[in-house]
């Protein structure tokens, strides 16, 4: 009996230490049939060194460095490749501090470029390398580049001249694309040519107008006969067109659909916070006037005279609103005085001086309606004074 | 005998404990468990020989304690599943955070959009159709959707990212993002992060409200600053320092302290309206507490960005695909051997 329970006993064992540790295959459970038996360290490992060597040689030290380390993973004991990954450690080591004492002085002497490639094959060694991380987020601000595709006759010193407005510089775009500082350049070449912090860089956007299409000519007009340097391609603009203002661009949809009443609640709301803001106002100017002369022709002059008037307060000379407003104003007046005199015909006198009230308010020299006003007034006192 | 009843159910019930080892064995002989596979480990790597086929995931659950790290085995081999007697090497831990190799960089992807609708309508409402096309394309692609604090983590070379990274962003806090872009991030498992300016919040026809707000920060969207008023931050001209000190406190720190009292959180990053920025506006920014500043840079970016001035790519309406899949540019090529 006992000798039958041991083993069971040990299989749950085992298994429960599995369990434990999550790690199975170090606890080979007596029972387990035996599959065939592993390949030896040494060799599963050998792929992994051959590869670590031949990456070495490739230069890509990294990569050896990892391949070296699977190796020493599979086969821990292995000495000859702990010496080889010390020596490549070292190796990397030695790069590693060669490279960042090149980029500290490329740093001092404003190349920063070529200082940020040193930084840069520091991290490719040592992925983890704090002073090169650092050293290309703090001091090798966003280099910008252009592109440039030499043309014949192209030199260095030519394209310096042209990009930074100094041949000397030449020397920086020769080292910024590896290139002997007297090196001759190829045409179809494409060169990098960095921005130099305190140059201006000549963008091809920013140059002088590139030749314009021809334009169509009188017969026997002579034609302009000064073919203006070809510029390179030029490059994407730097800034992107910017975002628009979320209220601004319901109010420009709100214009769209003609409805200014909402245009102008939107740039209002917009203008309450940013008093300044140019697209706004000239917006509102636009709202104001299209709203302003879309009521007079529907003969809202009512309406019209308001919307006239406040844009006539931000903007007094805007097109032809002087104009618009003074027809507008005529036709209120025109409108309330005869409206008053058709209630005057009716005998309703208080409704008639309502209106010729109104007239004055907009017009106080207009003397027809102050003279029927005070007439209508005064009929109206013995109209009062005759039922007492 | 009566001994001999029991001992298999235990044996049984300490492998059903085994909740780790797929598949959970039947109650069966001991016999018939899976072999296990040849395993060798140091502090950077394990190499696994699997008896069995296994996939990135399954060892990733396994050696890794996280399903979420597949991508690591994924990227190290080159592959996501495995035969039986095929060597895998599993990194234990991040081998390369700022991705920079011999033959250049890798680069991360911020898009911005801004507002969704039915129709698209100029170049700054795309239409809900494309949005999700472009959505489902990340998905097939690959990509993986961060959150702003797993970017920021790379950009402090604290993480490594799966190659194929993505962060999506969304400006000024429109309402249509909880209509269109939400249901889609959400069915594909995206996160995004939204760059709201306060006035707008609740204000316009179109904007989300501080309940909405609230609500998508609680699903897990980040939400981040974007100014109180939307203005150019830059100083004007003709403004004086007073005046422009004044106008940052409105636009930088009062931000801050409304989230605070809304949302109980105050952002620690800020998109720059327009994009747009100088000198003066980094240092008030800085000098808020802003730790992150996002310009609107149409280029990827590198782990060692600026942090207050990290490139977004704009997306608009008329993108076709192709264009908005120009945006994912994932390496800078530098020969730097």
């Amino acid at each position: 009996m006992i000798g039958r329970r041991l083993p069971l006993l040990a299989v749950v064992a085992a298994l429960a230490a599995a369990c434990a540790t999550g790690e199975p295959e170090r606890t080979a459970a007596p029972t387990t049939p035996p599959g065939p038996p592993p390949p030896p360290r040494a060799a599963l490992a050998a792929p992994y060194n051959e590869r670590a060597q031949a990456l070495e040689a490739d230069g890509r030290l990294r990569e050896a460095l990892q391949a070296r380390q699977i190796a020493l993973t599979i086969n821990p004991d292995d000495a000859a490749a702990r010496a080889s990954l010390a020596a490549l450690q070292a190796r990397i080591d030695e790069q590693v501090s060669a490279q960042l004492k090149e980029g500290r002085a490329a740093l001092q002497r404003g190349a920063q470029v070529v200082a940020r490639r040193h930084f840069l094959a520091v991290l490719a060694l040592d992925p983890t390398n704090r002073t090169a991380f650092e050293a290309l987020r703090d001091q090798t601000p966003d280099v910008e580049m252009l592109s440039h595709t030499v043309r014949a006759g192209e030199t260095l010193s030519s394209l310096a001249s042209h990009y930074y407005g100094n041949r000397a510089l030449g020397e920086v775009i020769a080292e910024t694309n590896k290139l002997a500082p007297n090196a001759r350049l190829a045409a179809g070449t494409v060169l990098k040519i960095p921005e130099v912090p305190g140059v201006t860089l000549n963008r091809p956007g920013a140059r002088p107008p590139a030749p314009r299409a021809p334009l169509p000519t009188a017969p026997g007009a002579p034609t302009a006969a000064t073919p203006a340097p070809v510029p390179a391609a030029p490059a994407p603009p730097r800034e992107e067109p910017a975002e628009v203002n979320p209220l601004l661009a319901e109010a420009r949809e709100a214009v769209d659909r003609q409805d200014y009443y909402q245009a102008l609640s939107d740039l209002d709301q917009l203008l309450a916070s940013s008093p300044k803001n140019t697209d706004a106002l000239n917006l509102k100017k636009q709202v104001l006037y299209t709203q302003g002369k879309s009521q007079l022709d529907q003969k809202k002059y009512k309406d019209s005279y308001a919307t006239l008037n406040q844009l006539a307060r931000i903007a007094p000379g805007y097109e032809d609103s002087a104009t618009l407003l003074r027809q507008t104003r005529t036709r209120l007046v025109d409108e309330y005085y005869n409206s008053g005199i058709r209630y005057y015909r009716e005998e309703k006198l208080p409704e008639a001086i309502a209106q010729w009230k109104a007239v004055l308010e907009i017009d106080p020299q207009h003397v027809n309606a102050r003279k029927n006003l005070d007439q209508a007034e005064r009929l109206l006192k013995q109209l009062d004074e005759r039922r007492k | 005998m009566r001994r001999a009843a029991w001992l298999p159910i235990a044996i049984a019930a300490v492998a059903w404990g085994c909740a780790s080892a797929p598949p959970p064995p039947p109650p069966a002989p001991v016999v018939q468990a899976p072999p296990t596979p040849d395993v060798f480990e140091s502090p950077d790597f394990i190499v696994v020989i699997p008896k069995t086929p296994e996939t990135s995931a399954s060892l990733a659950t396994r050696y890794l304690n996280d399903v979420g790290k597949a991508w690591m085995i994924e990227e190290f081999t080159g592959a996501s599943s495995f035969q039986p007697g095929q060597q895998v090497v599993i990194p234990r831990k991040d081998w390369n955070p700022a991705g920079v190799t011999p033959s250049g960089y890798r680069l991360v992807p911020i898009l911005v959009y801004h507002n969704l609708d039915a129709q698209p309508k100029g170049r700054l409402v795309q239409s809900a159709a494309s949005f999700e096309q472009q959505m489902r394309y990340l998905k097939a692609e690959g990509y993986h959707t961060l959150t702003l604090a797993e970017f920021l983590e790379f950009t402090r070379l604290n993480r490594q990212l799966p190659r194929k990274s993505v962060v999506l962003t969304f400006d000024d806090g429109y309402k249509s993002f909880k209509q269109f872009a939400y249901p889609v991030l959400k069915e594909l498992g995206f996160t995004a992060t939204l760059f709201v300016y306060t006035d707008y919040v609740g204000a316009g026809r179109n904007a989300l409200s501080w309940a909405d707000i609230k609500a998508l920060q609680a699903e897990g969207f980040d939400i981040q600053a974007h100014s109180k008023t939307h203005g150019d931050l830059r100083r004007a001209p003709g403004e004086t320092a007073a005046q422009f000190e004044q106008r940052m406190h409105a636009e930088l720190a009062q931000p801050r302290d409304l989230f605070k009292r809304q949302i109980g959180q105050a952002p620690d990053t800020i998109a720059y309206p327009y994009g747009r920025w100088d000198a003066d506006v980094l240092k008030q920014v800085k000098a808020t507490g802003y730790v992150a500043a996002f310009t609107v840079r149409r280029q990827g970016n590198p782990a060692f960005v600026s942090p207050l001035t990290i490139h977004r790519s704009q997306i608009y309406a008329d993108m076709s695909l192709d264009e908005f899949a120009k945006n994912l540019t994932l390496f800078q090529e530098e020969d730097l051997r």
